[in-house]
């Protein structure tokens, strides 16, 4: 019952690009960070290609779909957008459970943010999939007079920990497109059999999916 | 000014701007989307078609609320205030025909709807908010407002920045009046319960409350009843126990009333709380349009929290032939999300939640929580020590 029945997150874009005789990868992704960091932001621009001053709080976590192509292959990313109020964390385990990809945001004029990516850091490297491919994302960038936590200080700490860091701005849209797509290239091309990092590699459309399972 | 005093009647005030919409041939050939504002103000896009069914809901409330005036007029003003048959009848008057009558006639007909003008009163009453309001002194509400004022917590620095992003656009509650009335009752509520505090969630809640209550302190009220007597304990509290218990209780019983369903969304690997967590914790304002999640409430505050899983479980049987034909988590999700957001027929949704889930009684639920009370809590307190971990190895 939103009254920005426009944004709705019902419906899911499709921007798959034709691509000659590849490969297409499902990807499931999840945002984690601090309150008001700018998860949902991020998520609108890069789905939407919009940006809302005011954005309903995420109760919960709220789910996307985005589809980029990149290289020879169309990734589609199932996205989830977690919410960020501290009793939430107790949560979150649902929605990087088998994720391939991470991206970790921070409001670059608010330091105790960044310090709550850190634990996001922390508590991906002790139980999400050790494959993951996890992104810092220091998002407001646009809010420059404001700024708190340094570049320099982030990009060190994003190469010590082995993730890749950029600067975002979810309203100018400043290197949004960019973070997906460096995740989406990052992302490992072979599966491994049994599929434990929550990705699917599908040569055929999935037809396969066990349908015979179900029965009452 | 919508203070404690002034008993102005919102909901009417949005329903007299709205004129009956008829779409147009125009619109009706070119499957156009309307956007429109619905009873309680919040704007809604839709077909044609949907705004068909807006127009029928409107004439149903219409009717319903002729059943309940002829009802009064045969058995008295006021006759639907008694207490609730969940809490209890005592024996010595449940004895009595008439009361065991009037509370068969009065759960049917709550399940069918309370007229919009006699939501606030019935509300009131039937939850037991009017009980616990009347054992604190009189300015309870004015006292404690006053009490708190100017104070900084961390509650009210997230409630402050949830203020905004509480139903934006909403012609009333996205004013300066319309935040500081949703400010006072949240921030009261977080003085009056130091353990919630306040948890994202309660915002929509109280919003909605504040829309449908029309006074703020009565609102306050029904938040209060809602949190301590209505729904499971520690729902909203630190590490939201309450909220994983129900959930561990949903997929239960999902598994019980919908097998077919609960077998091909574990082999997509779909876990229900994926979407059913904001469910429960929003009580569906944010899912389903306005009037319907209305209607919910008006059967949760009579037969209490067990009302949630009905409706939950509904939402799946509606669409139990669609999720069976899914092979992606997407979509599940886009059927599940699109189906909540055109449910503008409550009585769609509560068919299905009260005549094919089949009856479950509050106290197998209390049982099924009980059940479900120690592996939350194992599973949480891990989930603290592993963390606890990380910060030592550190050091
Ligand atoms: N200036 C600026 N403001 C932003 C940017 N991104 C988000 N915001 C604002 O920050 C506020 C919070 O943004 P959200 O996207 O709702 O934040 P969130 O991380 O999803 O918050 P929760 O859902 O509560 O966890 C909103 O008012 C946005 O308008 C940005 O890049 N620049
Ligand atoms: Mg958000």
């Amino acid at each position: 019952m939103s009254s920005e029945g426009v944004l709705r997150l019902e419906k899911v874009i499709h921007t798959l690009m034709a691509t000659s005789g590849n490969k297409n990868i499902n990807a499931k992704l999840v945002l984690l960070g601090d309150v008001g960091a700018g998860k949902s932001s991020l998520v609108l621009r890069f789905v939407k290609g919009q940006f809302i001053e005011f954005q309903e709080s995420t109760i919960g976590a709220a789910f996307f779909s985005q589809t980029l192509a990149v290289n020879d292959a169309t990734v589609k990313f199932e996205i989830w957008d977690t919410a960020g109020q501290e009793r939430y964390h107790s949560l979150a385990p649902m929605y990087y459970r088998g994720a391939a990809a991470a991206i970790i945001v921070y409001d670059i004029t608010n330091q105790a943010s960044f310090e709550r990516a850190k634990k996001w850091v922390q508590e991906l490297h002790s139980q999400g999939n050790p494959n993951m491919v996890v992104a810092l994302a220091g998002n407001k960038a646009d809010l420059l007079e404001a700024r708190k936590v340094a570049a320099e200080e982030a990009q060190a700490y994003a190469q010590e920990n082995g993730l890749f860091f950029m600067e975002t701005s979810a309203k100018t849209a400043t290197n949004v497109n960019d973070i997906f797509y460096e995740i989406a290239k990052r992302l490992p091309r072979v599966q491994p059999a049994q599929n434990p990092s929550g990705m699917v590699l599908m040569d055929r459309p999935a037809e396969r999916v066990a349908s015979a399972s179900c029965c009452s | 000014m919508y203070g404690t005093h002034s008993k102005r009647d919102l909901s009417l005030e949005f329903q007299s701007q709205i004129p009956i919409l008829r779409p147009s041939i125009h619109a009706r050939r070119a499957n156009l989307t309307v956007k429109f504002q619905d009873l309680y103000g919040f704007t809604v896009e839709g077909n044609v078609d949907d705004v068909n069914v807006l127009n029928e809901v409107r004439e149903k409330v219409r009717k319903q609320g002729r059943v309940w005036w002829a009802l009064e007029a045969s058995k008295g003003a006021n006759w639907y205030l008694q207490p609730s048959i969940s809490e209890g009848i005592d024996l010595k008057s449940s004895l009595k025909f008439s009361v065991l009558a009037n509370a068969i006639t009065l759960k049917r007909l709550i399940r069918k709807g309370i007229p919009p003008v006699l939501r606030p009163k019935v509300w009131f009453s039937l939850s037991g908010a009017a009980k616990k309001k009347s054992t604190v002194p009189e300015s309870y509400y004015n006292d404690l407002t006053k009490a708190v004022e100017g104070k900084v917590t961390p509650a009210t620095r997230q409630i402050d920045h949830d203020l905004p992003r509480t139903f934006p656009g909403h012609p009333w509650l996205d004013t300066p009046e319309g935040h500081a009335a949703l400010r006072r009752v949240l921030v009261g509520y977080s003085f009056r319960d130091s353990d919630v505090g306040y948890c994202q969630g309660l915002n929509y809640v109280a919003a909605l409350l504040l829309l449908v209550m029309k006074t703020e302190e009565d609102a306050f009220w029904m938040l209060a009843v809602l949190l301590e007597n209505v729904l499971v304990n520690d729902c909203y509290t630190t590490n939201l126990s309450g909220c994983h218990v129900e959930q561990r209780v949903f997929k239960d019983l999902l598994a019980k009333k919908c097998p077919r369903i609960a077998t091909h969304l574990e082999s997509l690997e779909f876990d229900v709380s994926l979407v059913a967590t904001e469910w429960f914790l929003c009580l569906f304002s944010k899912s389903l349009p306005s009037e319907t999640t209305l209607r919910v409430w008006d059967v949760l505050f009579y037969e209490g929290a067990k009302v949630l899983f009905h409706v939950a479980l509904a939402i799946f049987k509606m669409k139990e032939e669609e999720l069976l034909l899914t092979h992606h988590v997407g979509d599940v999700i886009n059927i599940l999300q699109k189906t909540t957001h055109h449910l503008f027929d409550p009585d769609e949704l509560l068919t299905v939640a009260f005549d094919k889930i089949g009856s479950m009684t509050t106290n197998t639920i209390s049982k099924q929580r009980k059940k479900q009370e120690p592996a939350v809590m194992a599973e949480l307190d891990q989930r603290l020590r592993r963390l606890n971990s990380i910060k030592v190895d550190e050091n």
